[in-house]
């Protein structure tokens, strides 16, 4: 365990997208289990991650998201069936894009969080905060030609 | 491989009017689409013909591609058309209009597509400003020096043979000839109707586009990893994109892009001006019009699963960003994680309408079970 922070490091803002079946799911499972989640993590909801727009994902990226997360139901729990596959391809053409040009794939996470598994829910939330602290910000945030 | 071979003593455009007016005159089609010059002189633009003698007006393979094909293809057979139409195309028209097809945007029914060899296309502008070196620049391109050309057709590999109905061959062969290679059913029965099923032999120029497909594969890839050197991170991206004048022009000439109503159009774009001030308040400042690095990045997102690489969109920048060749080197990466090629067949899926089960394993971040953490751990 780390010892208390000193106020001056970096913070990230996180925005976690999570589909309204299973990812909320876990979320609300996390919840009753009073299960924490790092308070710099925002969670959103959407009503499927096949239904995320990528244009949602990059405009967090350009105005203010250190890093994204994505969580949907596992392969096979989908609510409507295929959802999550789109998903995770529509993800796999951004984290593309992203690396090609140099802005970061690594800021973008995908990871099915199913409807009882509030403890993946939280893990995913912290490991994802720490793992963008360790990447530092994202570059794209402050400047002001996106 | 054998195909059709065809006299063609003043090169392979007259090998090819000749080949519509004999279509038209034996109602193989009502119509042909060819460019022709504008009355200025200084451009080409589409032009559906249906009397055969306006032919002679016509200029397949011009030196510049003013209006992507498809684009001209997707105004008149987005329904498909009546009768039949043949298309004289760019084999990027070509693979352009498979994916129109593929995406419910042209109705292939109808449609007799025709492909050349392609040596490149001349920018826009520089043809604009002076046809006469433009013509000359042309024909050095076509005998092999692509200097001149545009920078996206310097390092195209896919300069031949798309899935269309007939495709001229002319790289490799000797001169005064060319071969008529049907690619479909429908270009064998045409060829037979014409009584040119006649066989010669396209060894030559087999061997002549395969060496060129290596040499043109090698410089892509070096050309985008000079790219990627000069463009890759924000710094350098946003500084490539600085110029941009939020004039959409990119979008709207692009053959992929054939949204009616385009996010970055929409009201949705549109934001109050108390989310624009908290915007630039969190950043210190805000550039107005607002979201140039989103609308490119989520054009990329949008198309470039579709993206031919054919240059329209830089030829029409004004600019001089290099769009088409940012564009190309996304879409070339984006398409082989899927094993996709835009435009290689029509029966292929899209792949945002596909997916498998089991794939893109190295995608989904691995769970570490009870992540210990500063915040997670009790």
């Amino acid at each position: 365990m780390k010892g208390p922070s000193m106020g001056n490091e970096f913070e990230p803002k996180i925005l976690y997208i999570l589909c309204s079946w299973c990812g909320t799911g876990g979320a609300e499972t996390a919840s009753a289990h009073g299960l924490h989640y790092p308070e710099n993590v925002r969670i959103y909801r959407v009503n499927c991650t096949g239904s995320l727009p990528a244009v949602h994902v990059l405009r967090a990226l350009i105005e203010g998201a250190d890093g994204v997360a994505v969580s949907g139901c596992h392969p096979g729990d989908c609510h409507y069936e295929s959802g999550n596959y789109h998903a995770r391809r529509r993800i796999a053409n951004l984290k593309k894009i992203l690396g090609t040009l140099g802005l970061g794939e690594d800021r973008l996470w995908f990871r099915f969080v199913a409807h009882g598994e509030g403890r993946r829910f939280v893990d995913t939330a912290a490991e994802f905060s720490d793992h963008i602290a360790a990447l530092g910000p994202n570059p794209l945030t402050t400047r002001k030609d996106t | 491989m054998n195909g059709a071979t065809v006299a063609a003593p003043e090169g392979v455009r007259e090998a090819i009017t000749d080949l519509l007016k004999r279509g038209l005159s034996e109602k193989l089609w009502d119509a042909a689409l060819v460019p022709a010059r504008v009355p200025a002189g200084d451009s080409f633009a589409w032009l559906l013909v249906r009397d055969g003698s306006v032919l002679d007006e016509t200029l397949p393979l011009p030196p510049v591609m003013a209006v992507q094909g498809a684009r001209a293809i997707y105004r008149l057979a987005r329904r498909g058309v009546t009768g039949k139409v043949a298309a004289v195309l760019r084999p990027c028209e070509v693979r352009a209009t498979i994916e129109l097809a593929k995406l419910k945007q042209v109705d292939l029914d109808g449609l007799v597509l025709i492909s050349v060899d392609c040596p490149g296309a001349l920018p826009l502008k520089a043809y604009l400003d002076d046809p006469q070196k433009g013509d000359a620049d042309f024909e050095k391109l076509c005998s092999g020096d692509d200097s001149a050309a545009r920078e996206v057709c310097k390092v195209c590999h896919l300069f031949s043979r798309p899935v269309s109905d007939l495709h001229f061959a002319t790289f490799g062969m000797d001169s005064g000839k060319s071969c008529v290679v049907a690619g479909s059913d429908q270009g064998r029965l045409l060829l037979e109707k014409l009584g040119m099923a006649k066989a010669g032999s396209l060894d030559k120029w087999e061997r002549a586009v395969a060496e060129r497909q290596e040499q043109k594969k090698q410089a892509r890839t070096k050309a985008q990893a000079t790219l990627s050197q000069d463009v890759a991170g924000a710094d350098k991206l946003l500084e490539t994109l600085s110029h941009c004048i939020n004039c959409h022009v990119c979008r709207s000439v692009c053959p992929i892009c054939y949204c009616r109503q385009c996010y970055f159009e929409s009201q949705a774009i549109l934001m109050p001006p108390e989310n624009i001030l908290e915007r630039a308040r969190r950043k210190g400042g805000m550039r107005l019009p607002t979201d140039t690095l989103l609308f490119h990045l989520g054009r990329m997102s949008h198309m470039s699963l579709s993206c031919v690489s054919c240059g329209a969109c830089e030829d029409a920048c004004p600019s001089a960003i290099p769009v088409a060749q940012l564009f190309s080197m996304v879409g070339d990466a984006t398409q082989s994680q899927f094993d996709y090629e835009a435009g290689r067949s029509v029966t292929e899926p899209l792949p945002t309408v596909t997916y498998k089960e089991d794939e893109l394993a190295g995608l989904v971040a691995p769970y570490t079970e009870t992540y210990d953490a500063r915040e997670a751990s009790p």
